[in-house]
């Protein structure tokens, strides 16, 4: 028995690396995390590495002066999360995102994107 | 408070390890119940002696399975919500909790469990309410898995994470609470006519039961570490990682102590020194109990940390 455990321990920790992401993660961004888009966009979409929460997941979008312009109210399916922006000026938009995940992790951060020539 | 090198939420890692213990125990129990002791006597019905004293431990356990599962529901609601425990217990927050995570409602389903297996237990013995009893208490501790790490792993390997955890909550139950319930029936033997073979038909049953969960154990928990750790490396750097050894070193200490059990008391328990065997076996399960109390700490830690596979990305 106890040779058997010393063999499954082993097996354990010798395995190679897994992919698999265990609490939601930003997975990617449109528009694209540190990107450059020509026109404001009408709505900033995250995707996570896991399901989330509606009831406690949220994101703000705000410009270079800091002014919030998002529309508010996130809308989240799955382990997707968009909010629609009330449009704006050339700059900097900073994303602020707080999530969590359906196995009781919080997750948060932060990105930039740019819009302009 | 720190464990490890791992920062804790020590609130929250205590009432979770009472909850994880308190569930075990009941199933464990009522796992005993149909695998051991049922069986066992029919052979040796005098093991039925015991069965007043099972049912009242079973009882206890659920009692305090429900109370820390509340104050669980609530410190994880606070969680949550980034509010304090006092402004968390707001009817709204919990409510939102409830109705609106997967946590809460897993939290739902296992009240249900509860419901279901304290009608049962109120109701007494048929082989139907037996059989309902058993797949409450399965269901009582077999949901905690969609409660954590697994109940959030996508695809396939979601699945198969779900099913290990399942499996290895399941097992860790028949090991731990069917052992507090092997150490209660031996003492309720101790002074029984006839006592020698009774003992060995319940021990024999029991060391079956073990050695199943055991080997479940290892495969699922091999499961689990491939998906959350994920290599040596990360076992030994992050928190989680150290916990998950310690964890790993206590379950090695107490698979020695069940491996001497069953290799070297279990044949004395047919010879002369048949009593004397008992007493140590009763010891030793009791010392296994006191590790596997240890174990529950570590679970009850573990789920609060970020796994170490993110450290990954």
């Amino acid at each position: 028995m106890r040779r058997s455990l010393s063999i499954a321990v082993a097996l354990a920790l010798l395995l190679v690396a897994s992919q698999a992401h265990a609490h939601a993660e930003l997975d990617h961004a449109e528009p694209r995390v540190g990107n450059k888009v020509a026109t404001p966009p009408r709505e900033v979409t995250l995707w996570f590495t896991q399901k989330i929460e509606p009831a406690f997941s949220r994101m703000t979008v705000t410009n270079a002066a800091g002014e919030r312009v998002d529309s508010g109210k996130a809308r989240i399916s799955g382990s997707q999360m968009s909010v629609s922006l009330r449009g704006g000026a050339a700059g900097t938009y900073r994303v602020n995102w707080h999530v969590l995940s359906v196995d009781t992790h919080t997750t948060d951060g932060n990105f930039t994107f740019q819009v302009g020539e | 408070m720190d464990w490890f090198g791992a920062e804790l939420d020590g609130p929250l890692v205590a009432v979770r390890t009472v909850h994880f213990a308190a569930s075990a125990v009941t199933a464990g129990v009522v796992i005993f119940g149909a695998a051991v002791l049922m069986p066992a006597s029919r052979t040796a019905p005098q093991v039925l002696a015991v069965a007043p004293r099972l049912r009242l431990v079973v009882w206890l356990a659920l009692l305090v399975s429900v109370a820390s599962g509340l104050a669980w529901f609530i410190l994880q609601a606070a969680a949550m919500s980034g509010l304090s425990v006092g402004e968390a217990m707001s009817p709204g927050t919990l409510w939102t909790v409830l109705d609106e995570t997967q946590f809460g409602q897993v939290m739902l389903a296992r009240s249900l469990c509860v419901l279901v297996l304290a009608a049962c237990l109120c109701l007494g013995g048929g082989a139907g309410l037996r059989r309902l009893r058993l797949a409450a208490a399965l269901g009582l501790v077999g949901a905690i898995a969609w409660t954590g790490h697994a109940g959030a792993t996508a695809g396939t390997e979601g699945v198969v994470h779900l099913l290990a955890d399942v499996l290895h909550l399941w097992a860790a139950a028949a090991w731990t609470g069917g052992l507090l319930a092997l150490v209660l029936l031996l003492l309720a033997l101790r002074l029984a006519p006839d006592r020698a073979p009774v003992r060995i038909a319940a021990v024999r049953r029991f060391s079956t039961l073990g050695l199943a969960s055991v080997a479940t154990l290892i495969v699922s928990g091999a499961v689990h570490c491939w998906i959350l750790v994920g290599s040596l490396q990360l076992m030994l750097v992050t928190g989680y990682g150290r916990l998950l050894t310690a964890k790993l070193v206590l379950f090695a200490a107490m698979l020695a102590l069940a491996a001497a059990n069953r290799v070297w008391l279990t044949p004395h328990l047919a010879t002369m020194a048949a009593d004397r065997s008992a007493t140590i076996l009763t010891c030793s399960a009791m010392l296994e109990l006191l590790l596997a109390a240890a174990v529950f700490a570590l679970v009850g830690a573990l789920g609060t940390q970020h796994p170490a596979a993110h450290f990954l990305i």
